[in-house]
């Protein structure tokens, strides 16, 4: 089986941005519509003992997507390889799904009345390339691959070190992963 | 493969392109359907960027058929600013356009016309090679906020200006104002990679910046006194005994000057000056001198602390040499120029400046080193020792803020006509209200752009520029370099644009230069001519790209060990003999920045605040993209980063509309509180102007609104002395809140303040930083008639027969035979028979100086012949009993 996750290195997420603009170009989107968005808390501390850490967000591709079963129409699914998309053609534009998403990783295209949401660049994975946000990330802080090959990158960094996700406790088991930055240099 | 766009569709050809939105000219792959871009992707092959691609380079196809470029040429109409156009044909265009600076050329003489440009990602050469058949001096640049000033001092002191970190081997980096993290993305990833694997990393900066979050040690320091630091560093190396002995024994003259000179610096000297800890300061300079090979990383920083950075260069260059890290493995290279491919500088036509015109260079009687004076002394000892020497478009230009000064006050003389390249002049050059005042009053303006600037919207001629996609680039980093980056044309440009080199190209035919003197049609073609002497097997500069795309020579070290380095002395000279020869002092010499706490107390009583400015933000490169939708988003306003303890101590909350005023005027930007910066200090954003706003008004575009560039200043005394460069950091500000009945403050000064109007002082009435310290060249004794001084080699020489002068003796000699000759006749001695012999083997007496008898001389020029190839040791041996003997003739 394929199981296609991403890990995010937030030790070498600088805040760029590239990732948000590239996905916004390469998929062509409305300027309403963001994928994934890089949020920050800011600068924390006391000067000059400071530290600030980038989480990149996107659509976590949940191994339990909740915004599937939800669909009225069939248009929300989830492929067996894990990656969750929105068929455009089916979608009514009724938001459920929406409302579903702990992550607010779906918005409405309102000009053409369906959802919106990353589906990992399946065209470009599927002709076995990386979405564009991994390759046009000039840090190498998006990782993508095939978490159930015990020879890929994707699967040795989940296996050896303390990976994060967000709202584990939501049972969703969401599909991107979390090194954390820690400080310190990074060693 | 995109939802709908198939970029494997039949008929899509991939070529090998760049972005060329900032220096790093990463490759891009573009897909070209039918002479259209279709799609753009970081090329995974290119060394830079290795498929990646920031949010600049991303946006390239928004930005080739934006629908604010400018597609055809324009013509005003109308009143000047009132944009008015008329759409007019590209030959109308270059022809009217040549016609007037032909007039000026033959009213005022070609002095008159000037041109201004922006960074490097413009073919400057074919600029240079057209201002200088046209006659004028000058060109300029924002080339001296940017590495030039410190390539010169570089170069002046340790003869090649060591910018190329050889870092796979280093042990440690000083990143030194200088954040790849905002700046040079790919940059960045190499450093965090290397920092993992065990490079120690050294990071200067004000402002925790990204790169600074990734440090081994960080050195927080005052803005602007980053000359302090430099000094002081330099103090702990030398006294705690860190330096390479061998090497400063072996390659380095003035080591026992400056051994006095630097003992005034200490660490506790600096530390009220930088606010540093003494402590702090012995750490980074135990950690950069213990840990060799090591590297001195180049930031902006460097060319931008006005009247203090020429001290802090040369002081970083000093620190390098002496702990042994030029051109070693793992150190500080020095490429020079390229022996395999034509330099810049080989394609400029220098020659064809007449001497009379480079005296006129604007600012070379101020700024010596990087203009004509300074750079002709370098280019000379550069062509000695490479046979090639530095681009003198970049490191010999005219002083931009005093061409500005120029059009406005007609001092030295009065400059008619600009042609404004690549370059939005209101931001990016400083004093932005003097600057917009000169584009408004120039009496000709010509702008090429992407885009309506301010510049473009005086001007009475516009020229629409090609961009990246649509031209060729040919990256040589100045052409400074041996290694050299190319990417090929994607399409041809679009609408009735041309790339800036048919622009000067067309303009050179058109004011009447001869068409052999521009061979080259196009771009493909001089890059072709350019890297021939590859002896590659290409046809042409396409299949180049295809087959090779770049070039990098293998790695020569130490090659200095053949000829010596590249200065008068041939060894690094700590005590440079350049910036003595100039008038500057000849080691580095502390001065504080142009506005500081120590030196103008009453400022800082009003201004309390110390402003940074100048660094580089993501999403924007200077002032570009503001226009583009999907960048603009990221960051639609203005802000600057204020400390919460500040902030709350001036009731000020995140967002709020804030003030920062200077003496010379203050702008308005939103609050960004966070504890990334000292409480005393103030960072803000370069670079804002608003676009979308339109072009009405005393100030179109809100270019002076949030433009932070009206906050620097460009006064003769605030500019460094050695190179010209003016203060970006370290300034002395205020801030305080919008409030209702605010309205921007429009006039202009050189200097002045918000609070009072501007009082125009005539630039030369202005002081310099420190006055030129007379440099006497003459002989130090009185000359002999028919013998010339030659200062660099400290001999007088009877220069038809190649003799030197010993003033002690008061004979003459040969340099490398040490043969002595008689002073007037000219006459050999012979140390053997103690008798003069001419060139025929006539023999005299030695104080008579008559002829000596027939069969004597014959007998012993038998015995002894005195030919052409006289002994050497016989005359070495008699040179030491010669009455008295010359220290300079060791150095022979």
């Amino acid at each position: 089986m394929t199981r296609f996750v991403m890990v995010i290195d937030q030790r070498r997420c600088i805040g760029c941005q590239s990732c948000t603009v590239a996905c916004r170009t390469w998929n062509e989107l409305p300027i309403d519509i963001i994928y994934n968005p890089v949020v920050s808390e800011g600068v924390l501390g006391v000067w000059p003992n400071v530290h600030q850490t980038f989480t990149p967000l996107l659509c976590m591709h949940c191994d339990n997507p909740p915004c599937t079963g939800c669909c009225p129409c069939k248009a929300s699914q989830q492929e067996p390889d894990g990656i969750v998309w929105v068929d455009e053609k089916k979608c009514m534009g009724c938001k459920v799904c929406v409302n579903a998403c702990p992550y607010g990783a779906r918005d409405v295209n309102h000009k053409e009345g369906f959802v919106r949401k990353c589906n990992f660049c399946k065209d470009r994975v599927r002709e076995g390339e990386k979405p564009y946000c991994v390759n046009t990330c000039h840090q190498k802080a998006r990782i993508f691959g095939d978490l159930d090959d015990p020879t890929s990158e994707v699967s040795q960094l989940v296996n050896s070190l303390q990976v994060n996700t967000i709202f584990p406790e939501l049972g969703t088991n969401p599909q991107v992963y979390y090194i954390p930055d820690l400080g310190g240099g990074n060693r | 493969m995109t939802e709908t766009i198939d970029i494997h569709a039949p008929g899509v050809e991939v070529k090998k392109s760049a972005c060329y939105f900032c220096h790093q000219n990463c490759g891009v792959l573009a897909y070209v359907l039918d002479g259209k871009v279709i799609k753009i992707e970081g090329d995974p092959q290119h060394p830079t960027n290795t498929g990646g691609l920031c949010c600049r380079g991303n946006i390239a196809l928004q930005h080739i058929d934006h629908p604010a470029r400018i597609n055809h040429p324009l013509k005003r109409k109308g009143e000047r600013g009132g944009n008015e156009w008329e759409k007019i044909s590209w030959d109308q265009a270059i022809s009217e356009i040549a016609e007037r600076i032909n007039q000026i050329k033959a009213e005022s003489g070609a002095e008159a016309v000037a041109t201004a440009g922006g960074t490097l990602r413009t073919e400057d050469w074919a600029r240079r090679r057209f201002m200088n058949m046209f006659g004028s001096p000058n060109s300029f640049h924002n080339a001296l906020l940017c590495w030039i000033p410190t390539f010169m001092v570089e170069t002046a002191v340790s003869g090649w200006s060591p910018f190329e970190t050889d870092l796979g081997d280093s042990r440690v980096v000083i990143l030194w104002g200088f954040n790849p993290g905002a700046s040079g993305m790919p940059g960045m990833h190499g450093y965090y990679d290397l920092h993992k694997a065990g490079l120690k990393v050294i990071v200067v900066d004000p402002r925790y910046s990204e790169t600074a979050a990734h440090a081994d040690l960080w050195l927080p320091l005052r803005p602007g006194s980053d000359t302090a630091l430099s000094l002081a560093l330099l103090h702990v190396v030398l006294f705690e005994q860190l330096y390479n002995q061998e090497f400063v024994a072996n390659w380095c003259v003035g080591f026992e000057e400056l051994w006095e000179h630097m003992k005034q610096y200490t660490p506790e000297w600096a530390a009220p000056l930088t606010w540093l800890e003494p402590d702090l300061i012995r750490q980074a300079a135990r950690m950069y001198a213990k840990n060799t090979p090591g590297n001195i990383q180049w930031g902006c920083t460097a060319d931008q602390l006005g009247k203090s950075s020429g001290a802090g260069m040369h002081a970083r260059a000093i620190l390098r040499a002496i702990c042994g890290n030029l051109d070693c493995p793992g150190g500080d290279l020095m490429p020079g120029p390229s022996q395999n491919y034509l330099c810049d500088e080989e394609l400029e036509a220098n020659d064809w400046l007449p001497e009379e015109q480079k005296a006129k260079q604007i600012g070379s009687n101020k700024f010596k080193l990087t203009s004509w004076p300074g750079y002709q002394r370098i280019s000379d000892v550069a062509k000695e020792t490479w046979g090639k020497a530095p681009t003198a478009e970049w490191m010999c230009e005219a002083h931009g803020p005093s061409v500005f000064k120029a059009i406005l006050t007609g001092d030295p003389y009065q400059v008619r006509a600009l042609i404004v390249n690549a370059t939005n002049p209101v931001n990016s050059y400083g004093d932005s209200k003097m600057t917009l005042a000169a584009l408004k009053q120039v009496e000709f303006l010509v702008t090429c752009d992407y885009w309506m600037t301010p510049a473009a919207l005086y001007s009475d001629y516009v020229i629409p520029i090609a961009g990246a996609l649509e031209r060729p680039t040919l990256h040589t980093n100045y052409g400074v370099t041996d290694s050299l980056m190319a990417s090929q044309r994607a399409i041809q440009p679009m609408y009735e644009r041309h790339t800036d080199y048919s622009f000067w190209r067309d303009l050179a035919l058109a004011t009447g230069q001869d068409a052999d003197q521009w061979p080259w049609l196009n771009e493909e073609e001089v890059f072709y001519y350019i890297i021939y002497p590859l002896g590659l097997p290409v046809e042409s500069y396409d299949q180049f790209v295809e087959a090779y795309r770049f070039y990098y020579p293998p790695l020569h070290f130490y090659k200095y060990g053949t000829n010596g380095f590249c200065t008068p002395s041939r060894r690094v000279e700590l005590k440079s003999s350049i910036l003595e020869e100039l008038g500057y002092p000849a080691l580095p010499t502390y001065i504080g920045p142009a506005e500081n706490e120590e030196d103008d107390p009453a400022v800082a009583a009003e201004y309390p605040l110390v402003l940074t400015t100048g660094g580089g933000f993501m999403p924007y490169h200077h002032s570009e993209q503001f226009q583009i939708q999907s960048v603009r988003y990221l960051r639609h306003e203005p802000y600057f980063t204020i400390n919460p303890v500040k902030a709350e101590e001036l009731r000020i909350k995140e967002g709020d509309w804030c003030w920062i005023e200077t003496r010379r005027g203050r702008i308005r930007q939103r609050a960004n509180i966070e504890p990334s910066v000292d409480p005393r200090v103030i960072y803000a954003q370069r670079g804002w102007w608003y676009p979308e706003r339109g072009a009405e008004g005393d100030e179109p575009f809100g270019c002076l609104e949030s433009n932070v560039n009206v906050l620097s200043s460009v006064d003769d005394d605030h500019c460094d002395p050695i190179g010209g460069s003016w203060a970006n950091r370290g300034l002395l500000c205020k801030v305080y809140k919008v409030s209702y009945w605010d309205t921007i403050d429009t006039t202009w000064s050189i200097p002045g303040s918000a609070a009072q109007p501007g009082v125009s002082v005539l630039p030369s009435e202005s002081k310099l930083a420190y006055e030129p310290i007379p440099f006497d060249t003459s002989a130090p004794f009185e000359l002999p008639e028919g013998l010339t001084w030659d200062y660099p080699t400290k001999l007088a020489w009877d220069i038809e027969r190649g003799l030197a002068y010993d003033p002690e003796s008061g004979w003459l000699y040969h340099p490398e035979t040490y043969v002595y000759y008689d002073l007037e006749t000219h006459y050999a001695y012979d140390p053997d028979t103690e008798t003069l012999v001419d060139e025929e083997g006539t023999r005299y007496d030695m104080t008579t100086k008559q002829p000596i008898g027939e069969a004597q001389a014959d007998a012993t020029a038998v015995e002894n012949p005195v030919g052409d190839q006289p002994d050497a040791a016989t005359n070495k041996a008699a040179l030491e009993q010669a009455p008295a003997k010359d220290e300079g003739e060791e150095a022979l």
